[in-house]
């Protein structure tokens, strides 16, 4: 009976972060061109990987952390927070974009693999389900959720060996090697 | 685009950098000159010595060319990067600094700068950027006023 509940609850989470991964975006922001050059040979894209560094910069949050006040901190990850999100579903909905269109033209291809087919669909899948994650992650603890979520583990790591004591905690890892 | 056409549009381009835009201090100052090019209505870039030089469509492009290179330079900055542009521009405008961020802050002027037909999460993360920097610009502002000695009041307040 429990383990029929937890799968349920799993089912249920993954289904949640699916329909996460697919959130609506305002329309202004959901420019059609997006990350497809215009003719004319100048610089009309800035690359993917430009934008996620920067939106996911730890040397930005450092230079608001730097300046002590807990207005403009608050301010930055309000305003940080909700360009990653853009970002996140804007990529979601890019690649379900181009797989959308793959389906259409795999309709009338005669040579398919199935095997290779199947691949992409599992991929796809997984895709959707870590930036479905991604936007819980960033909705609850920010933009810097993954190297918060480090932080913290090192942070209760820290606290439970102050009160578990560093001897129990090395003599476990004793025993589960042996 | 024929190659007549492409060669006077490079041509246009560097006359731009060379000319015009080389003689302004920061970045911002010349995305703002470029988005001042453009019609508000039509979209369509004027720049009239560019045009009588090169002709209408390669000045038309190498303006719009140069406006994209320069957003997204300024749209891929540091946030330290944008508050140094932004103060720098600020001091050169020649306008009180504290009216200058209020206006900004209150009319958001600096959308009317984004060129158009660029990726909207620039756009977005661009305008947040500008937004975080002018609150930055305010606070140091506030904290150099707090910090000017109360001695430096004294002679005023005695006259």
């Amino acid at each position: 009976m429990m383990w029929a509940c937890i799968f349920v609850a799993l089912a249920g989470f993954f289904v949640l972060l699916l329909l996460s991964a697919d959130e609506k975006i305002p329309k202004e922001a959901a420019g059609e061109g997006w990350l497809i050059p215009e003719p004319g040979g100048c610089r009309d894209v800035l690359p993917i990987g430009d934008i996620a560094s920067r939106i996911f910069s730890r040397e930005d949050r450092e230079f608001v952390l730097r300046l002590g006040s807990p207005g403009l901190r608050s301010m930055y990850q309000k305003e940080r927070r909700e360009v990653a999100l853009l970002w996140v579903a804007r990529i979601s909905r890019a690649v379900g974009k181009i797989m959308q269109e793959h389906k259409l033209a795999s309709r009338y291809s005669r040579n398919l693999d199935a095997g290779i087919e199947a691949k992409l669909v599992l991929q796809h899948a997984r895709f959707r389900l870590v930036c479905g994650l991604l936007m819980v992650l960033i909705r609850i603890f920010g933009p810097h959720a993954m190297g918060d979520l480090a932080a913290h583990v090192g942070e209760l790591y820290q606290r439970i060996s102050k009160v578990v004591g560093p001897s129990e905690i090395a003599l476990d890892q004793v025993r589960n090697t042996h | 685009m024929d190659l007549g056409n492409l060669v006077s549009t490079n041509h246009a381009y560097d006359d731009l950098l060379r000319r015009t835009l080389s003689g302004m201090q920061s970045e911002l100052a010349r995305l703002i000159y470029l988005a001042s090019t453009r019609d508000y209505n039509s979209g369509v870039y004027h720049h009239e010595g560019l045009e009588a030089r090169y002709g209408a469509a390669p000045a038309r492009i190498a303006l719009q060319a140069a406006h994209k290179d320069i957003f997204y330079r300024l749209a891929a900055l540091s946030l330290a990067g944008l508050v140094e542009e932004l103060d720098l521009y600020v001091r050169v405008s020649r306008e009180a600094p504290g009216g200058l961020i209020h206006a900004w802050q209150e009319l958001e002027p600096y959308r009317v700068a984004v060129p158009m037909g660029v990726d909207a999460t620039a756009v977005q993360l661009f305008l947040s950027n500008v937004r975080v920097a002018l609150e930055v610009l305010r606070f140091h502002q506030a904290r150099a006023r707090d910090r000017r000695p109360a001695s430096s009041l004294q002679p005023l307040l005695g006259r």
